[in-house]
């Protein structure tokens, strides 16, 4: 089947190398999300979650749980079973009271990236979305991985859902990066269907990470709320094409026939200055009710366009937008 | 309709194949480009339209396939080139005769007032008749002056005719009809549809007429659009001077004017020589009447003399009768008074007729007489050779052989056998009476002969040319052989006659000697307007001797005068010089125009010599503005019928404004629906 003309730019394959822009991902390698130098750079980042999340290991990041750790929380009644060691020796003396000391103890926060892998993230004019979404994810990923987090991803659609389950310690950054590289991709996008089956799947609520364009009329917010519902603390980021937003400048005029990449449908449209112009008009009030609904619901809300250089939207961006410290 | 162009069968078939493949183009072009977008419901959010819009949008496809067709469907029309039925009637090739003569400048019948001439008149039929050409249809125009023309050669472009009716203007003097329709015929006999159209205003002269009747004869179609009008015109219908015979430092001015309307009318004759009123008088004369003016003592040593028509009152403004003159060309005359000079006369004789010399000499204010002996009489004697004129009045003697080349009077040349004479003799009379003379002749004016005894006398044969002045029971006696060299031979002898007893002798000696002299440089009658008219050099006053050509110049402008020239169509009206071979003596002068023209020698022993020569219309035919076709006699269908209305559509045929209806089509088309442009 010979291939159609795309709207914006064309599918690219996968391994295809991406024209991508900025400072690290000029200097990517054939294959590579990003460079060392950039790594180092993340190493200095954390990841922030607005809630405090039970983990299932120690680590540094601080829980209401009240166990091994090194900071004093608080006082109990001691109980049979309790390790003697933790009697607070100087009350018991004074005020003839067994009571145990207890302390702060410091656990991993479970982080889910999700990436949407649809037909409609492999496109874009100079880069593609999906590579942009797969370098965010897997620097979010670094990062946590970098802060003894476990760092779980999903790389989502209509279609595909593959999960990699969640890993620990720096080390395991080569699996993300395989994992965001041969995961399988394509179907159209389902934002509900995707979050439902991840909220699904999820045994312990964390820090959910959505990568998407959210191209879904219905779904794109009711997934996110959806997450929220399941105790996840949603984070969306939405990646779009500028010249996919705003049209106006393409140069496409006349009659043609629209056909959506996903294979939803396909309608004649006479394309005119005012007809593009209407649709980044839509384009813009779309992205705006999204923005809206989730910044109602407290769900942080970040637009990362293509034109904007990835390593820049994560070392300023997203320490500005409070996901990152 | 018809079509002219490709036959109905090829039309079609070009149709058939053409929308087959403009069908097939615009199923090709259903198929929409097809783009690929990452979020189509959006797009679908924002370009849904309503029912009627995409109805509408549908239609414009099957709306552009359908005018895509008519376009090519009025192509091939126009390939076909399709004509009414009233265009393709058998193709017209039309003569135009246009008549331009003096009389044409007259007004026409509908002239209310608004300066229309008959040749205004006419050469608006004439334009009507170009434009109800249609395409198959030719045309010439013909214009019938002094000179016949052709402006507007045989063409099918009716813009190429009407603009050589742009400038027609009326010539003096009478047209050459004859001539004209006869090119006319010429130009079309044989011809799809020839007929020949004659636009006059119906005041011919005896040849016009008759070449009309022959044309409405022929076996060509041939019909008249006559344009006749309002008759009145005072005409100066003769101006000449001469110079008194006792008096030669002064001439009499004879002007002739002649009322040719239908009413009695006023004018003021006015003369001027050289620039200055000699005589001015109102004339008010009956319809048709004729009245010779004469102005007496007029200093000789003014060369040139004008006369003019003025109306007696003052002109209303645009009044074309010009207050009942009529055309302004016959009211405007000029003359040249002749220069002195007295004419030689050689007399040869034997002494024994002193009548003869008596007669003589009592001219010898304006002779120069001298007698030469008989002994004498041989050729290249100085008196002879010098002379204007040689008289042999020799008696039985015999004439010299040769005889002088000089003009000669020959009294009984025929007495003797074998005589040199000119003019051969026919027969011995024993006792002639003379029974029948020309009256009109100047030289028997106020002279009767019919009395006279003649003892003996001879008769003449005669040649072309030859005037039988005076007969004898049918017998010419007294015969005039004008030319070059005139030689005037008279069959008797006086001394055999009673005739010196008369009075009429020397009133004869007297014409004879008057009729020499006029045609002697010294007299110059006025030259009546024409294309080509012989004249002697001699009559002129220029020694044609030697004399290979002249140059013509002229006419001479008068800075006072009123009236503007018209130029003539190739300049000949204009002041131009014109070169004229001469032979024999006897050159053709072209003029077109009234006025003084200045013939001048150009080579020979008298090269640079001028003389001057008056031309006048002059003639009452010319300024007759009556239409005589009516006593013609002409069939009554003989009248043209009123000219077809034109075409509806000018010069071009139908197919032109299918292809603008294509292009149109095509415009139409390109701005409803091809305006957006495909990326």
């Amino acid at each position: 089947m010979a291939a159609r003309p795309r709207l914006f730019g064309r599918r690219r394959s996968r391994d295809e190398p991406s024209p991508a822009r900025g400072k690290s991902g000029a200097r990517a390698a054939d294959g590579e999300l990003f460079d060392e130098a950039f790594l180092a750079r993340l190493e200095l980042l954390q990841v922030i979650a607005r809630r405090l999340f039970r983990g299932r290991q120690r680590a540094e990041r601080k829980t209401r749980k009240v166990g091994s750790g090194l900071e004093f929380a608080d006082h109990r009644e001691y109980s049979p079973g309790d390790d003697i060691r933790n009697l607070d020796w100087n009350v018991l003396m004074r005020l003839d009271q067994t009571l145990v000391r207890l302390y702060e103890e410091d656990e991993d926060l479970p982080i889910r990236i999700a990436v949407d892998v649809s037909d409609s993230m492999a496109t874009g004019a100079a880069i593609q979305k999906l590579r942009y979404a797969q370098q965010v994810a897997a620097a979010l990923a670094y990062v946590g991985l970098a802060n003894l987090d476990r760092v779980g991803l999903t790389c989502m659609s209509g279609k595909v859902h593959t999960t990699l389950p969640a890993v620990r310690g720096k080390g395991r950054i080569f699996r993300v990066f395989e994992f965001l590289k041969g995961a399988p991709r394509g179907g159209p996008t389902d934002l509900r269907a995707a979050c439902k089956r991840l909220a699904a799947e999820s045994q312990q609520p964390g820090l959910t990470v959505v990568i998407s364009d959210f191209y879904d009329l219905d779904g794109a917010f009711d997934g996110l709320n959806l997450l929220r519902f399941r105790k996840h603390e949603p984070v969306a980021i939405q990646v779009l094409d500028p010249e996919e937003a705003d049209p106006t400048g393409s140069g496409l005029r006349g009659d043609v026939r629209i056909v959506d990449c996903e294979g939803t449908g396909e309608q004649d449209v006479t394309l005119t200055a005012a007809t593009l112009r209407a649709y980044a008009a839509a384009h813009a009030r779309f992205c705006e009710a999204l923005e809206k609904s989730c910044r109602g619901r407290g769900i942080p809300y970040f637009r990362a366009e293509t034109s904007v250089p990835f390593d820049d939207l994560v070392l300023r961006l997203f320490r500005q937008g409070g996901i990152l410290r | 309709m018809t079509f002219a162009g490709w036959a109905l069968a090829e039309v079609a078939t070009l149709f058939a194949v053409g929308a087959l493949g403009i069908t097939g183009l615009y199923l090709l072009r259903m198929r929409r480009r097809r783009v690929v977008v990452p979020f189509a419901a959006l797009w679908d959010r924002v370009t849904r339209e309503s029912d009627t819009r995409r109805l509408w949008r549908k239609l414009r496809r099957v709306l552009s396939w359908l005018l895509q067709l008519a376009l090519l469907a009025l192509l091939c029309v126009a390939l076909g080139d399709p004509r009414p039925d009233v265009w393709l009637r058998d193709p017209v090739t039309l003569a135009l005769v246009i008549d331009r003569s003096a009389s044409m400048a007259g007004p026409a019948a509908d002239a209310d007032g608004d300066a229309r001439t008959r040749l205004d008149a006419a050469v608006e039929r004439a334009r009507a008749e170009l434009n109800a050409l249609g395409p198959a249809d030719r045309a010439l125009v013909i214009t019938a002056g002094a000179e016949v023309r052709v402006p507007g050669p045989l063409s099918g472009d009716p813009g190429q005719l009407l603009r050589s009716l742009d400038d027609l203007t009326v010539q003096p003097g009478e047209s050459d009809l004859a001539r004209a329709i006869a090119l006319a015929q010429n130009a079309v006999r044989g011809q799809e549809g020839a007929r020949v159209l004659v636009l006059t205003d119906g005041a011919l002269d005896v040849p016009g007429a008759s070449a009309l009747r022959g044309c409405v004869g022929d076996a060509l179609p041939c019909k008249l659009a006559i344009f006749s009008g309002p008759n009145a015109n005072l005409a100066l219908t003769a101006f000449a001077a001469r110079r008194y015979p006792e008096d030669r430092e002064h001439v009499e001015v004879l002007a002739e004017v002649q009322n040719l309307g239908d009413a009695p009318a006023t004018a003021v004759l006015e003369v001027e020589a050289d620039g200055v009123s000699v005589g001015r008088r109102s004339v008010e004369l009956a319809a048709g009447e004729s009245r010779r003016e004469i102005i007496p003592k007029v200093e000789a040593a003014r060369t040139r003399l004008r006369a003019r028509l003025l109306p007696a009152g003052e002109l209303a403004e645009g009044d074309i009768t010009r207050g009942g003159l009529g055309p302004a060309d016959d009211d405007l005359a000029h003359a040249i008074v002749p220069p002195l000079r007295p004419i030689k006369v050689a007399l040869v004789n034997d002494g024994t007729n002193l009548f003869l010399e008596a007669a003589l000499l009592t001219l010898e204010d304006h002779i120069e007489l001298r007698g030469v002996p008989v002994a004498d009489m041989i050729a290249g004697a100085p008196a002879i050779d010098e002379a204007d004129l040689v008289i042999f009045d020799i008696a039985d003697n015999p004439l010299p052989d040769p005889l002088p080349a000089r003009n000669l009077v020959l009294f009984d040349p025929a007495r003797r056998e074998g005589s040199p004479s000119p003019i051969k003799k026919r027969a011995d009379i024993p006792r002639p009476f003379l029974t029948e003379q020309l009256s009109e002749h100047p030289l028997l004016e106020h002279v009767v002969l019919k009395d006279i005894n003649i003892a003996r006398g001879t008769s003449f044969e005669l040649e072309a040319g030859d005037e039988a002045l005076v007969r004898s029971l049918g017998e010419p006696v007294v015969v005039l052989r004008s030319g070059l060299r005139s030689v005037l031979a008279i069959g008797f002898d006086p001394r055999q006659s009673d005739l010196p007893l008369r009075v009429a002798f020397p009133v004869l000696v007297h014409n004879i000697i008057e009729y020499f002299e006029r045609a002697m440089p010294g007299f110059v009658a006025s030259v009546p307007v024409g294309a080509r008219r012989p004249l002697a050099l001699a009559e002129l006053g220029l020694n044609p001797e030697g004399l290979g050509a002249v140059a013509i110049t002229g006419p001479e402008r008068d800075e006072d005068a009123a009236e503007e020239p018209t130029e003539d169509e190739d300049g000949a009206g204009a002041e131009t010089e014109l070169r004229a071979p001469v032979q024999d003596g006897i050159f053709r002068m072209r003029a077109m125009e009234p006025g003084v023209y200045r013939i001048r020698a150009v080579d020979g022993p008298n090269a640079g010599a001028e003389v001057l020569v008056a031309v006048n219309q002059a003639s009452v035919l010319a300024s007759d503005l009556h239409n005589r076709v009516a006593a013609l006699g002409l069939p009554e269908d003989t009248g043209a019928p009123a000219p077809p209305e034109p075409a509806p559509v000018g010069d071009g045929p139908l197919w032109s404004l299918l292809l603008l209806a294509a292009a149109a089509l095509i415009a139409l088309e390109w701005a409803t629906y091809h305006r957006r442009v495909t990326v």
